[in-house]
């Protein structure tokens, strides 16, 4: 299992360390926009003529808001369900197009452990760039002098995860469906990609609004963000519930399928 | 003796075309058994369904007493095969060192000897990436790699592709002397010289079904070309003997290809009063075009 661990390692590692940049560089530009944005927010708050949105008190008064808002919210979780996705590419069919997967299969590894010990990898390298954020904006935060709970971003990330391994799943599905080597990448992405963002970008902007919609159910990115202040009893346990036996089904497709392929 | 491989009516389609068509196969243990055809005769897809890598359409298998067509059964038998597929690309990413410590960390029964042996003998760089290798090279460490995993059975399907004559010899040395050692030894080959040098068994594959499984020794003495000359023209029909494989009449001379009971087919073309009558032995090349041939 180490040695299979150690491919799916080498295989991501470049992703990985791209991850790593891709999310150092949104945590340090929203951390060093925060000052403009804030004072932005209490001219326009201040102005009768200007915009009054009701999350404003917040963005200008709670650090913490600011971080859940711009980084669990929006670009963080969206940078980091970008690699995560990107993260689980890869696997047997991929291998066949590149000329590998006999190999692979002629060793004594069945089909079901290639496939958990990449996930596994595809996890713990999630796992790790969540964490790598949490650095980032300790070390971001404390040199613009701002404080916020690290339990309440621990707590964040942890339901970003929790949520998220249904991404990793949906993807590593639509690599194992679809043909080709490239254009399976994009397809997953369009088919996960567009929505996710579509209906986030939306159902953010209802909620301005202060409207609900149906679409709301399905508004996975709000699922993931969770609410700003996080605890035992506001995390969305029927959400997660609900994520985890999609996660759990499609899951059990991929393995189906997987075991059915010829190679 | 033991069967190492059997499969029964082994059947695989795709889509409405035929790959193997109802095979029956048995390779002893302890043997050197070749298995020939042409392109597309069905021997990859053969060697897959061993392994488990293809699914039968129909029929059953056995390898070291494991069911093919059982998920579980294919990975016992993978723990105690060796295989060398046709396509010999590897973890480009990887350096000739790290594939070697991926692969053998599969395999409790890693020969370090022969690992150490040919690393140097195939003068293969352990720092080099795969990808930097040529395509002789990565043959060489793909053999290397199926060679030191110390199975019971080695699986080679064209093994001794891209390589040069010196490097070819080399392999056929190896495989000799793991045969010795008691190794079975399945594979396939385009090259038939290489199969008359080292196969002690013979399996014909054409268009999914087997049409010859025989020893080598048995192949190289029964097998003859009969040639001979009459007074006049015969009929061919005259010459439908048992053992007469192929008949070829060219006005009064007949060649005829015998696989067994020569002696009785010798007789029986002088009483129709041949003037001369040559019997020459018949190479496995020509025994393979002629069977091809035939058929098609």
């Amino acid at each position: 299992m180490r040695m299979l661990l150690y491919k799916a390692w080498i295989e991501t590692r470049v992703r990985f360390a791209s991850g790593l940049i891709a999310v150092a560089i949104v945590c340090i530009f929203q951390i060093e926009q925060h000052a403009w944005l804030v004072a932005m927010w209490a001219r326009e708050w201040a102005d009768p003529k200007g915009y009054h949105f009701s999350w404003m008190p917040l963005g200008i008064h709670e650090y913490g808001w600011y971080l859940w808002h711009y980084l669990y919210d929006n670009y963080l979780q969206q940078v980091w369900a970008l690699f995560a996705i990107l993260f689980a590419f890869g696997g047997l069919i991929r291998e066949r197009s590149g000329g590998t997967v006999l190999f692979s299969l002629g060793l004594p590894v069945s089909r079901r452990r290639w496939l958990f010990s990449r996930l596994a990898v595809a996890l713990l390298e999630s796992i790790a760039l969540s964490m790598f954020a949490i650095v980032v904006v300790v070390i971001g935060s404390a040199i613009i002098h701002q404080t916020f709970s690290l339990q309440q971003m621990l707590l964040h990330t942890a339901l970003m995860i929790a949520a998220g391994v249904f991404l990793i799943a949906f993807g590593n599905l639509c690599y194992t469906l679809f043909p080709g080597n490239y254009l399976s990448l994009v397809l997953t992405l369009v088919l996960l990609g567009a929505p996710y963002l579509w209906l986030q970008t939306y159902m953010q902007h209802m909620r301005y609004l202060g409207r609900s919609t149906w679409l709301g159910y399905f508004d996975f990115a709000h699922a993931m963000a969770g609410p700003w202040q996080l605890n035992w009893s506001s995390a969305p346990w029927l959400t997660l519930l609900l994520t985890w036996t999609l996660t759990a089904a499609l899951l059990a497709v991929t393995v189906v399928h997987g075991d059915r392929i010829d190679y | 003796m033991t069967a190492v491989i059997e499969t029964e009516s082994l059947k695989k389609t795709y889509g409405k075309h035929e790959a193997v068509r109802g095979l029956n196969l048995c390779v002893e243990a302890g043997s050197v058994c070749a298995f020939l055809g042409q392109n597309g005769a069905g021997k990859s897809s053969t060697i897959k369904m061993l392994l488990g890598m293809i699914h039968p359409t129909s029929g059953t298998g056995r390898v070291l007493g494991h069911r093919i067509d059982k998920e579980r059964e294919s990975l016992l038998i993978r723990q105690n095969v060796a295989f060398v597929a046709e396509d010999k690309r590897l973890y480009d990413y990887m350096t000739v060192a790290q594939i070697v410590r991926f692969t053998k960390s599969f395999f409790p029964g890693w020969k370090r000897d022969l690992e150490q042996r040919l690393l140097a003998q195939f003068e293969l760089p352990l720092d080099r990436k795969v990808r930097q290798l040529s395509k002789g090279m990565r043959t060489k460490l793909t053999l290397l790699l199926g060679f030191a995993r110390g199975c019971e059975l080695l699986i080679l399907d064209e093994p001794t592709e891209g390589l040069d004559p010196v490097a070819i010899e080399d392999v056929l040395q190896i495989v000799v002397s793991l045969a010795a050692q008691g190794t079975t030894v399945f594979f396939s080959s385009h090259q038939i010289a290489e199969v008359e040098q080292v196969a002690d068994h013979v399996l014909m594959i054409d268009r999914g079904q087997l049409v010859l499984d025989a020893p080598m020794d048995q192949v190289k003495e029964e097998y003859r070309h009969i040639h001979a000359v009459f007074p006049e023209p015969v009929e061919e029909r005259d010459l439908r003997l048992p053992g007469v494989e192929k008949v070829q009449t060219e006005g009064r001379t007949v060649s005829l290809t015998a696989s067994h009971n020569v002696d009785s087919i010798v007789a029986h073309v002088r009483m129709l009063r041949a003037r001369s009558v040559d019997v020459l032995p018949v190479s496995l090349k020509e025994i393979f075009l002629e069977k091809v041939r035939a058929r098609g």
